[in-house]
């Protein structure tokens, strides 16, 4: 069974070479034969999480035969089970999605491939070394992607991006380099037990410690290494800033909690001074900084790029809290979240798409405009506040608890006031959509002289006298009205696009209750980790 | 003191919900939209009703819904529990969800309003999760509801989409999830130092042994993120704010269903969360009471000099909401007797409060939507146009004050007693004082109605007395100066924005259709009062700060007839009905359910100290 | 001692030398170019880290038919792992000079100040 393990690499590479080739001669495959390499690796992940959440022990697979300290090793545990399905999933809608939001290029098709195969990578493998050159398979595919955007700014952000992404994963191999050092071995099993050896006191370990904390936060986007991810999100085409939102820095957090708990192991992080403490401030001031940067941007994109850098600060906390509660909360934390900002990425191109709705000035009146987007939005944005039971608010509580419990008040503190922080800047959007009218929507990037009736539609300004009529319900008589005037002026997403955004925000809510299911799944690795 | 598995509980707080779809999608038929919400009121109220008997003989449904959040062998139950406490709120909630659905109907469209299947929507989310509130087996789950609560308000908080109902819906969120967040925290200092938060008369088990310091910190924050709800001064400032939502909105949700989860929620926590005896333990139950009782002062004298009557209104709900936190506070930190008439006059306070604050909110909604007279200072008279209104509003504000015979004094009674005897006199006097300055914010108005005469010359004929017994100095002072410039552009666009009237339309099945308000009719048969209106609604066209909207047309009131002439009974008939419904508290409390599920709650609460329960009752 | 440091521990001090002035060329140099230089100068210090955690003293090269028991050899793990980081950093190169060359056609410049320029234009 666990011989299929290679496959969650090696399918998305094949499928990408198959696009490539195909793809160039034949321009209409393109997107066919990437959604079928999709499902396809949707169907074995499905598979091998199943088989893993089924067996109490982790899938391993040896890779070539070379024994595992010598060789790399695939693992897949309760832990990294939920993120590679996560990946699989995502990708998925992700490609729906992308059918007709675009890029079309067979370029966006392989390299979405190819980041695909990156993330499951990270995800499965169980040696350091490996998990570098995956991290740069990722990395290059990501550029590759972002800069998959027509004009010259997606190039800048996707270079700004690759520069430091590359010193990020620089600082990680470097780390990997004193860990190495210290014990001659790669594998992170390995490696665990003789870190132990050398001591936890030394300063080659906590020295790599150090490096490899940085080297994975610069990926993850803590503040204040975050500096390449509002560029390069803003700057990406739609479903390059969902796909990469929702996944690459959840994989390189999981990578982080992966090498905290495997490698350097709780015992590091109570035993050695300031290490939890390291972690800990970087992601609180992560939290706190993100909110802040993000309160001050008028850019959807920008704004929901930097809601990421203060969420990854909240699953960071967690992971290095590192009791029960506190990593669940994470794991939970971590999948909700890519659902949720996935979901608003993408619910923020299809509603562009429909309005040119871009900036938050913007989003005026928008209720009625779109209503189906717009209502996935505001639950999206509700859930990410952590109003309860959607998942946002599920993930919240494990770790405040976990806080708590371990009697760490800061952060504890700053956990629970990130409700507030959130709710700073989702409420301006949810109030702009649905409580004043479209005036500012309407008079977007176009000649402000074309859009005066559309205003007055919109509005549902008093002066139309046949507006005053009855009391028919607002709601359907702007939509009628609003939709004559996006159809002249803005395309429509296709039904593939609107259901992905719905089933996003269905999953926000749902996956709260169904944290209850998971749990005792992922309980037997919470064990074996901490 | 059986559990009896049920889905009624589920069905209770499901069938509201289910209805937002319903009312979603009748969305271009107001009538059968209505019908929704009509006929989810009344079976959500059947449904809660039938639970009463049992719950009576100390039984309890349960729906138990899973496991949620669980943790190692931890698990907090996802449970719906309808037990006498929940009961109290969820039979009152829903109860009134049904007179003031018919309220709403006549309101929205007598005022013509926009995003009326917004408003009705959002307002069956709002019964759904005050519904959840109420039978909320354990504190997370209570969270869970409250904080959905808190959303489905806001939608109504910011219903005129005006600036300033932007910024007090803002300020609503703000405080009610900065409230949230304390809650939380508390819930998991609870969950941390008892391993459970579910709810159990007289207290969690393990919270009492928990180190002291940690308690009284999650009893703060709980107090604290309730308080807010419940607008314990200092965090009660968004309530006043929040009036500018439609008058329905503030009848059943900021004096009854909101603001009440919050004082449910403080109740859940000093009785069944801490119970009265750890509470008493840990010192915390005198300065809750004591923040109450400051609380209930001030508003008093703040509320004197509002000149809005919602706003007054407003205060005079902060104020009140503080005699059910002090009957708890005091409740819980007395022991025998004493506790036990301070809990029940607390607890009754919650469904006597509602009654007659209800009312007199409607009064102030069918003002408005009559005459378009939001302000203390213009009411001179206008006992003559809405005499069946201001008559409710004399009976609803004397029971306020606690006079006999009406809901009010039952419950006053009761807390009086209970601290007096109890030896905390400073309480005594406190709620004294309050009953006193009750009667001065109140009286003005009823004065105002129907002793002051409305022309400009008028003011020095009297009528029916020769001297004034208050309140018209005052409010003369007030009417000039209590106007912000704020509040004159904002009600200048809500009329701006509401048009003209609606003719009448044969066809439609609604009274209100087809006797569309009086106000149009009488344009052609009496006059000036009707053409004044339109006069000032087509000046708010070109003159947006053009404020004088309200108050007596040119030629004084008019006269209407006590059968209801007035308004249209969709408006009069809730109002009627609220009003005989705080009598009814106020005369034969033994025979009004509330008061017996009351005794339920305060015997099983107090069970373990108990000597005798008797003699409490009427 | 300073003296007896650069003499035997001379490769150390010339990673230690690669990395501030990779860093620096990134993070001071306004040419776009440059900056991916100083991405290449900040690399080969990691990789020359690694090369010389492998270096034994007197070892003879990890070739088992040379000396058999008994002989140390040098550790050949790390010079796999540096040809397969070369390789790595090699690709980044090639994608971050494509990117290079589409800026330039887009905005006829590679400097970074005069490209935020050409954004406030747009």
């Amino acid at each position: 069974m666990s011989s299929l393990l290679p496959l969650l690499v090696a399918v998305p590479i094949a499928g990408a070479l198959l696009t490539l080739v195909v793809g160039y001669a034949a321009d209409r495959l393109g997107w066919p034969l990437a959604f079928a390499s999709s499902l396809l690796h949707v169907a074995l992940t499905g598979y091998l999480v199943v088989r893993a959440y089924a067996t109490p022990d982790p899938l391993r697979y040896t890779v070539g035969g070379f024994r595992p300290p010598f060789g790399i090793e695939l693992v897949v545990d309760g832990f990294n089970a939920a993120v590679v399905g996560l990946v699989a999933v995502v990708a998925v809608g992700v490609l729906v999605y992308a059918r007709r939001a675009g890029p079309h290029s067979v370029a966006f098709y392989t390299g979405y491939l190819l980041l695909v195969a990156g993330l499951s990578g990270m995800s499965i493998t169980g040696d350091m070394f490996n998990l570098y050159v995956f991290l740069e398979i990722t990395g290059l595919a990501a550029y590759a992607l972002v800069a998959t955007g027509d004009d010259g700014r997606s190039a800048v952000g996707a270079l700004k991006y690759l520069l430091v992404g590359t010193v990020g994963a620089s600082l990680f191999l470097a780390g990997i380099g004193y860990a190495f050092v210290a014990t001659g071995t790669l594998n992170m099993a390995d490696l665990a037990t003789k870190l132990g050896e050398v001591g936890y006191g030394s300063t080659l370990v906590r020295t790599s410690f150090a490096l490899v904390v940085v080297g994975l936060g610069v990926k993850t986007a803590l503040y204040p290494l975050h500096t390449w991810q509002p560029d390069a999100y803003a700057s990406a085409p739609d479903s390059v800033s969902g796909l990469i939102s929702a996944l690459v820095s959840t994989v390189s957090a999981y990578a982080l909690a992966r090498v905290i708990y495997s490698v350097y192991t709780v015992e590091f992080l109570s035993s050695v001074a300031y290490a939890r403490e390291f972690v800990l401030v970087l992601a609180g001031v992560s939290i706190v900084a993100g909110s802040l940067l993000a309160v001050m941007q008028t850019d959807i994109k920008r704004m929901l790029a930097y809601s990421s850098v203060s969420q990854f600060g909240l699953v960071v906390a967690a992971f290095a809290i590192a009791n029960e509660a506190a990593v669940t909360g994470g794991v939970v934390h971590l999948v909700g979240h890519a659902v949720m900002k996935g979901g608003l990425f993408l619910a923020a191109g299809a509603i562009a798409m429909r309005t040119g709705a871009r900036t938050v000035g913007e989003f005026d009146g928008l209720g009625s405009r779109t209503p189906l987007l717009g209502a996935a939005f505001a639950v999206l944005s509700l859930s990410m506040v952590g109003v309860p039971p959607a998942v946002g608010f599920v993930g919240k509580w494990y770790i405040a608890l976990g806080a708590i419990q371990s009697q760490l008040w800061p952060i504890a503190a700053v956990i629970l006031l990130s409700t507030l922080l959130t709710l700073a800047y989702f409420l301006r959007l949810v109030e702009r959509m649905y409580f004043r009218s479209g005036t500012g929507a309407a008079a977007g990037a176009d000649s402000p002289t074309g859009t005066g009736t559309a205003t007055v539609a919109d509005g549902g300004d008093d002066e139309d006298p046949t507006l005053g009529r009855d009391d028919t319900p607002t709601l359907g008589r702007d939509d009628d009205d609003a939709f004559a005037a996006d159809d002249e002026r803005f395309g429509r997403p296709s039904v593939g696009m609107v259901a992905v955004v719905v089933v996003a925000a269905l999953l926000a809510v749902v996956l709260g209750p169904l944290v209850s299911a998971f749990e005792p799944l992922l309980e037997p690795t919470l064990e074996t980790l901490l | 003191m059986a559990d009896i598995q049920s889905l009624r509980p589920l069905a209770a707080v499901a069938v509201p919900a289910v209805a937002i779809a319903f009312i979603y999608a009748s969305n271009r038929r107001p009538n059968v939209r209505e019908a929704a919400t009509l006929l989810a009121a009344a079976s959500t109220f059947v449904l809660v009703a039938s639970m009463v008997p049992r719950t009576l003989a100390g039984d309890a449904y349960v729906t138990t819904l899973g496991a949620f959040v669980p943790l190692g062998g931890d698990v907090v139950e996802f449970t719906l529990r309808a037990d006498a406490l929940g009961m109290l709120f969820g039979l009152l909630a829903s109860l009134l969800w049904v007179v003031t659905s018919f309220y709403s109907i006549g309101y929205m469209r007598g005022l013509d309003e926009h995003a009326q299947t917004r408003y009705f929507a959002a307002f069956a989310a709002s019964v759904s999760s005050a519904v959840g509130v109420a039978f909320a087996s354990n504190l997370l789950v209570l969270f869970v509801f409250y904080e959905l609560l808190t959303v489905a308000t806001y939608p109504l908080v910011t219903h005129d989409e005006t600036a300033e109902a932007r910024a007090a819906g803002r300020k609503y969120l703000a405080y009610t999830f900065g409230g949230g967040v304390a809650v939380l925290t508390g819930t998991v200092l609870v969950y941390v130092l008892a391993g459970n938060v579910s709810f159990a008369a007289g207290g969690i088990e393990g919270l009492a042994g928990a180190d002291p310091t940690l308690g009284r910190a999650a009893f703060a924050l709980l107090a604290l993120g309730f308080g807010v709800k419940a607008a314990l001064m200092p965090v009660h400032s968004w309530l006043p704010d929040a009036m500018v939502a439609p008058t329905p909105v503030s009848g059943l949700l900021h004096a009854v269903a909101v603001v009440k989860s919050g004082v449910f929620g403080i109740a859940r926590v000093v009785l069944d969360v801490f119970g009265p005896e750890t509470v008493s333990n840990l010192g915390v139950g005198v300065p809750l009471a004591a923040v109450a009782a400051f609380t209930l002062l001030m508003a008093s004298v703040i509320a004197l000099r509002q000149d809005n009557l919602k706003r007054r209104l407003a205060y005079s709900t902060v104020s009140q909401l503080s005699y059910i936190v002090l009957g708890l506070g005091i409740g819980a930190s007395l022991g025998g007797d004493a506790a036990r008439y301070a809990l029940v006059g607390g607890l009754l306070h919650i469904p006597a409060h509602a009654f007659m604050k209800l009312t007199l909110f409607f009064c102030a909604g069918i003002i408005h939507v009559e005459t378009h007279t939001d302000d203390i200072s213009e009411m001179a008279g206008i006992g003559k146009r809405m005499p069946l209104t201001m008559v409710a509003f004399g009976v609803a504000a004397a029971g306020m004050a606690g006079i006999p015979l009406v809901a009010g004094f039952v419950s006053k009674f009761y807390l009086l007693i209970g601290t007096a005897s109890g030896g905390e006199v400073a309480f005594t006097v406190a709620l004294l004082v309050s009953g006193v300055l009750n009667i001065a914010y109140f009286w003005p108005v009823v004065y105002q109605a129907f002793f002051e005469d409305e022309t400009p010359d008028g003011h020095d004929r009297k009528p029916l007395v020769e001297y004034p017994l208050g309140g018209r100095t005052d409010v003369a002072a007030d009417g000039s100066g209590g106007r912000g410039a704020g509040d004159d552009h904002a009600s200048g666009d809500g009329v701006q924005a509401r048009g003209p009237q609606r003719p009448a339309d044969p066809e439609s099945e609604y009274a209100v259709d087809r006797n569309p308000s009086d106000h149009t009719d009488q344009g052609g048969e009496l006059g000036d009062g009707a053409e004044e209106m339109v006069e000032n609604d087509a000046d708010h066209e070109h003159d947006a700060h053009h404020h004088h909207e309200g108050g007596a047309p040119a030629g004084g009131w008019e006269r209407r007839g006590w059968l209801g002439q007035e308004s249209t009974w969709f408006m009069l008939g809730p109002i009627l009905t609220a009003a005989v419904g705080s009598i009814a508290i106020g005369v034969v409390p033994g025979r009004a359910v509330f008061l017996r599920i009351v005794e339920e709650v305060v015997r099983a609460a107090t069970a373990a100290t108990a000597v005798a329960t008797t003699g409490v009752v009427f | 001692m300073i003296l007896d440091i650069l003499l035997t521990r001379y490769n150390y001090v010339v990673v230690a030398l690669l990395l501030p002035v990779g860093a620096y060329m990134m993070i001071e140099n306004r040419n776009l170019v440059k900056k991916v230089i100083g991405m290449n100068v900040f690399q080969t210090g990691i990789f020359l880290f690694f090369i010389t955690a492998a270096y034994r003293e007197g070892a003879s090269p990890p070739l088992v038919g040379d000396g058999g028991a008994g002989v140390t050899y040098v550790s050949p793990l790390p010079h796999v792992l540096i040809l397969t980081a070369i390789v790595v950093g090699v690709s980044l190169t090639a994608v971050a000079l494509a990117l290079i060359v589409r800026i330039y056609a887009q905005y006829g410049t590679l400097d970074e100040r005069r490209l935020r320029e050409a954004y406030a234009d747009e």
